[in-house]
C-alpha cells in the first residue's frame, strides 16, 4: 500500500495493474492518452504488453483477442474512441469476453471540446453497441474512486464474463489526488472461472448456475470455437429463434440477475430529506458540497450517487428516495439520466437540472437553478 | 464383422461434425483449407508448433468461415477486423501459432488498414488471403480487387477503379514472407503455407481462386471447370519472381510465386519477447 | 480541516510545479487529501497559469473540485492577481511576489509580500526557482505543511540536479516568515 498523488487516469492504470492487467492496446486520443504512455512505461516491468495500434476499433478487437488469450486486458479511449469502438464491443458481449474499456467522456459532440468535460454519453456508453444486451458501467467521483472501481471492473468482467465501462470524464481526468494504491495482496481479485471438465466434454459457451459459462483459453486445448455468430453451447452457428432467444436472454440475465456484485451507492445526509439529488461521477462531487451547504442553511437536502450507472439501481433509488418530496438530478448535460431516474420514481416529482459546463457544474450555479424549487 | 470405415487424412484437424459445408459446389476455398491443412500438419510433424498451440482467426466472408470448420481454437470474429484480433492473441501468448483467413474484401477492403500495420509492424503471425476477386457471401459486390471494367453488382457499367495489388502492397511495407499463390496449383498453396509458417515476423500468402457462382456469373462462365481452367490460363509460376512481376489484371493474368522471403526481426523480437 | 490554495501567475513561473509540490507534500508525505486541477493557457510561456489546491482531513470532505473561496493565495504576477481576486476570501493570507505586483487592491487580506524573483535571481543564480522561494514563504507563515514534507516531495517531483537548488531557495523562503 503507498499514498500517491496522482489523476484518476493514473488511478485507473495502477487500478488495472494491481488487477493482473496483462493486455494493453490503445490509441491516442485526449484526455485519455496518458493512461497510454503510462502503461506504457509501466506495465512491461510486470511481465504485460502495451502496444499502441492504428486506431481504436484494431485496439478492441486487440483486447478482445488478447482475453482469449488468457490475459487480462484493457483498452482506454474517450467519447469518439468509443464511438469508433462499439461494433467490437457488441461482439465481446456476444462472446462474453472479460475486459474493460476505460470511457473517459470529452466535450461533443464529434470533436467539440477535446479537452474539456461533460457526461454527454451516459446512454452512448450504455447502448452505443448493436443487439440486446447489459453492460456495466462504474462511474467513480474520485481518483480513489477511479482505482477502487477498476479493480472492481476487472472483478465483474471476470465474473461474469461481460466487457465492462469505467466512465470517467476529462475533469477527473485532469484532477489529481491523493490515492491509496494497494497491492494486488491487499486486494479482493477475481480472475475467471476455468473449466472442470476434460475438453471432450467442454462447451465453451455452457454456463453455469451463475448463469456464467466457465471458459477455457486458447492453448488450453479446449479447442474453443469464438463465434460472433448467434451460436448454441458449443458455439456452433444456430440462426433459430430458439437457440436466439435461448441466448439473449441469457447474456441479459446473467448481469441483471447478477447485478448486486455491481451495483452499488453512496448517501450523504438522505435520512429524513426532503430534497433527494441525484448526481454521479464529477458533478457529484459538486452537489455534495452544495448539499452540505443547504444543511448549514437549515433545508433538509441529501445526496444519492451510484457507483454504478448501469445497470441501473432501481431498488436503492426507490428505497432512498421514498420519504422525499422532490428528486432533483443534476448532471452536466441538458437532462438525460434524468429520464431513467422519472421513470424509476413514478410517484414523485422529479426535476431535470442539466446544466453545461466545460468543466464540472459548480455548487453556485446548481443552487441557483434549483432555488425556486426549495 | 469387420466394418473398416474410411478416415480422411485431415479429418483430425476438421469439426467432421459440422459439415456439410456452406461453400457453394467449385469454390476454391476447400482447396486452401485442405493444403494450408497439410502444411500445418507437415509444421506439426516437424515439432515446429503443437496442435493445440494453433489459433486460426476469420473475419466476416467465404474464406472467414473456414474456422468453423477446424477442429483447433479457432475464431469467427467481425468483418475486416481479423487481424487485429490476431494481434492480440498473439501478443498476449507468444507461444500460440496465429493464423489469419479471410478473403480478399475482408483482408484488404475493410481490414486494409489493419493488414499495412501488421505488415509494417513485421507481426508474428500468418495471413492466407484468399482472393475471388469479389464480395461473394453478400451476393457479388465491387471488391478493392475486383479487375477494372468487369461487371459487378454495384458497378452495373462495369468497375472504373483500378484493383489494389495486395501482394505489392504488403511487401512495400517490410513483411517478411509474400506469396502469391492460386487454386489451380494446390500444391504451390501447400509450399507456401508451409514456408510462411516456419518464419518468424509477419507472413503473407494470397490465393487466388475461383468463384464460380457470383464471379463466374458476372464474367459469363458459370461452369466451375471452365472457370478453373480460364484462371489456370492466366497463372504463370516462377520459383522467385521480381516484385515488378507481381502485376494485378486479369486480361495479362497472374504471376505465382514467393515474391519476398527475408528474416528481418519480427515485432515480438524488436519488443523483447523473444528470448 | 479543510484549505482553499490558489496559485496563479505567468506560464514559465513554474506555477503548476509550486502547485504539484505541495499537492505531493500533502497527499504523500502527510497525513492530508488533496484535490489539485491545474489550468494554462495554450502558450507555454506567458500565458495564464493557475494551480487550485483543496487539502482536507478526510477525502468527503474535499467535495467540489475547484476553488471558491481561496484561504491561501499565491500571486507571482499582477495580471493574475487582479483576474483571480474574486476567488480570494476576505481574510485570506495572500502572498505575492513584489518583483511583479506593485498594485494590491484593498480586499481585507493579510498580505505578505517579498520580492520572490528577484531574490532569487540575486541571491540563488536563476529566476528559475523564485516559485520554492513563494512556497517557503507560505510554509513557513501558514505552517500548513511540514518542512519535511515539503522537501521530500521537491525531492520525489524535481529534477535530480535542480533538487538542490530548490530545497536551498525553499529554505530561504522559509526564512522570509521570521521577518
Amino acid at each position: 500500500m503507498r499514498a500517491e498523488y496522482v489523476t484518476s487516469n493514473i488511478a485507473i492504470a495502477e487500478g488495472a495493474m494491481a488487477s493482473g492487467l496483462k493486455f494493453f492496446a490503445g490509441y491516442p486520443i485526449t484526455p485519455t492518452s496518458d493512461i497510454l504512455e503510462y502503461l506504457a512505461e509501466e506495465l512491461p516491468k510486470r511481465g504485460g504488453v502495451v502496444i499502441q495500434l492504428e486506431d481504436e476499433i484494431a485496439s478492441i478487437n486487440a483486447v478482445i483477442g488478447a482475453s482469449w488469450a488468457g490475459a487480462k486486458a484493457m483498452t482506454a479511449t474517450s467519447s469518439p474512441g468509443y464511438s469508433l469502438m462499439v461494433e467490437a464491443l457488441s461482439f465481446a458481449i456476444i462472446t462474453e469476453t472479460p475486459l474493460v474499456v476505460v470511457y473517459v467522456m470529452r466535450a461533443g459532440p464529434s470533436t467539440g471540446v477535446p479537452t474539456r468535460s461533460c457526461q454527454y454519453d451516459v446512454f452512448q456508453v450504455r447502448y452505443g453497441s448493436h443487439g440486446n444486451y447489459e453492460l456495466p458501467v462504474l462511474v467513480p467521483w474520485s481518483a480513489q474512486e477511479a482505482f477502487d472501481l477498476t479493480v472492481k471492473a476487472f472483478n465483474v468482467s471476470e465474473m461474469l464474463r461481460v466487457p465492462t465501462v469505467i466512465l470517467s470524464d476529462a475533469m477527473l481526468a485532469h484532477t489529481w489526488e491523493k490515492v491509496i494504491i494497494r497491492n494486488p495482496s491487499e486486494l479482493k481479485i477475481i480472475s475467471r472461472r476455468k473449466p472442470e471438465v476434460p475438453p471432450q466434454e467442454y462447451m465453451p459457451f455452457k454456463p453455469g448456475e451463475d448463469l456464467v459459462p466457465p471458459m477455457a483459453c486458447f492453448g488450453d486445448g479446449y479447442k474453443v470455437m469464438v463465434e460472433s455468430l448467434t451460436h448454441d453451447e458449443r458455439g456452433y452457428y444456430s440462426p433459430t429463434t430458439e437457440v436466439q432467444e435461448r441466448m439473449i436472454r441469457r447474456l441479459v440475465e446473467k448481469v441483471r440477475r447478477n447485478s448486486r456484485l455491481i451495483i452499488d451507492y453512496e448517501t450523504y445526509f438522505t435520512s429524513s430529506a426532503e430534497y433527494i439529488f441525484f448526481a454521479y461521477g464529477s458533478t457529484a462531487r459538486s452537489v455534495y458540497a452544495l448539499v452540505k451547504e443547504l444543511r448549514r442553511e437549515g433545508i433538509r437536502a441529501g445526496l444519492y450517487r451510484p457507483k454504478a450507472l448501469w445497470p441501473f439501481d432501481e431498488g436503492g433509488l426507490k428505497k432512498i428516495a421514498s420519504e422525499a418530496k422532490r428528486v432533483f438530478v443534476v448532471e452536466n448535460n441538458v437532462g438525460l439520466m434524468y429520464k431513467e431516474v422519472a421513470q424509476v420514481l413514478r410517484d414523485k416529482e422529479v426535476i431535470s437540472v442539466g446544466i453545461i459546463d466545460l468543466d464540472v457544474p459548480s455548487p453556485d450555479r446548481i443552487k441557483e437553478v434549483i432555488s425556486e424549487w426549495l | 464383422m469387420v466394418v473398416s470405415k474410411q478416415v480422411h487424412p485431415l479429418d483430425k484437424y476438421v469439426r467432421v461434425d459440422r459439415l456439410p459445408h456452406l461453400w457453394c459446389p467449385g469454390c476454391g476455398i476447400g482447396i486452401v483449407m485442405s493444403a494450408m491443412l497439410r502444411a500445418i500438419g507437415r509444421r506439426i510433424g516437424e515439432g515446429v508448433f503443437k496442435e493445440e498451440d494453433i489459433v486460426v482467426v476469420g473475419g466476416i466472408g467465404c474464406t472467414a468461415r473456414m474456422p468453423l470448420y477446424l477442429n483447433f481454437d479457432t475464431v469467427h470474429a467481425i468483418h475486416g477486423r481479423a487481424v487485429p484480433f490476431a494481434v492480440g492473441v498473439k501478443l498476449a501468448n507468444p507461444k500460440l501459432k496465429v493464423i489469419v483467413v479471410g478473403g480478399d474484401g475482408d483482408i484488404a477492403g475493410i481490414g486494409g488498414n489493419h493488414l499495412m500495420h501488421a505488415a509494417r509492424r513485421n507481426m508474428d503471425i500468418t495471413v492466407i488471403m484468399v482472393n475471388n476477386m469479389v464480395y461473394a457471401m453478400t451476393g457479388g459486390q465491387l471488391a478493392p480487387t475486383t479487375p477494372t471494367g468487369l461487371y459487378t453488382t454495384t458497378t452495373p457499367r462495369g468497375n472504373p477503379e483500378k484493383p489494389i495489388n495486395v501482394v505489392k502492397l504488403v511487401a512495400s511495407l517490410g513483411a517478411n514472407y509474400v506469396a502469391r499463390a492460386s487454386v489451380t496449383h494446390p500444391a504451390l498453396i501447400e509450399t507456401y503455407v508451409y514456408r510462411a509458417l516456419g518464419k518468424e515476423g509477419f507472413t503473407f500468402v494470397e490465393v487466388l481462386s475461383t468463384c464460380p457462382e457470383v464471379f463466374g456469373r458476372h464474367i459469363g462462365i458459370k461452369d466451375a471447370v471452365q472457370l478453373f481452367m480460364e484462371l489456370r490460363e492466366k497463372v504463370k509460376v516462377k520459383a522467385k519472381p521480381s516484385l515488378n512481376e507481381s502485376y494485378y489484371d486479369w486480361e495479362s493474368g497472374f504471376v505465382i510465386g514467393e515474391y519476398v522471403d527475408k528474416d528481418d526481426p519480427g515485432y515480438l523480437r524488436m519488443f523483447g519477447l523473444l528470448r | 480541516m479543510r484549505r482553499e490554495i490558489i496559485i496563479a501567475g505567468r506560464g514559465g513561473q513554474g506555477i503548476l510545479l509550486l502547485g504539484h509540490v505541495i499537492g505531493v507534500a500533502a497527499a504523500k508525505f502527510s497525513n492530508y487529501y488533496v484535490t489539485g486541477t491545474e489550468s494554462y493557457s495554450a502558450e507555454t510561456r506567458g500565458g495564464d497559469s493557475k494551480a487550485e489546491i483543496i487539502v482536507a482531513d478526510s477525502a468527503e470532505e474535499l467535495g467540489y473540485m475547484k476553488v471558491r473561496e481561496a484561504d491561501v493565495a499565491v500571486f507571482m504576477y499582477g495580471d493574475q492577481l487582479v483576474k483571480y481576486s474574486r476567488l480570494v476570501k476576505q481574510g485570506a493570507v495572500v502572498f505575492a511576489d513584489s518583483t511583479f505586483v506593485t498594485e494590491v487592491p484593498e480586499e481585507g487580506w493579510v498580505l505578505k509580500l517579498a520580492p520572490y524573483t528577484k531574490i532569487a535571481e540575486t541571491e540563488l543564480g536563476t529566476p528559475r526557482v523564485a516559485n520554492m522561494v513563494a512556497l517557503g514563504h507560505l510554509v513557513g507563515v501558514t505552517k500548513l505543511l511540514s518542512t519535511e514534507a515539503v522537501e521530500k516531495a521537491i525531492e520525489h517531483v524535481v529534477k535530480k540536479s535542480w533538487v538542490e537548488l530548490n530545497k536551498k531557495a525553499f529554505r530561504r523562503g522559509l526564512g522570509l516568515a521570521s521577518n
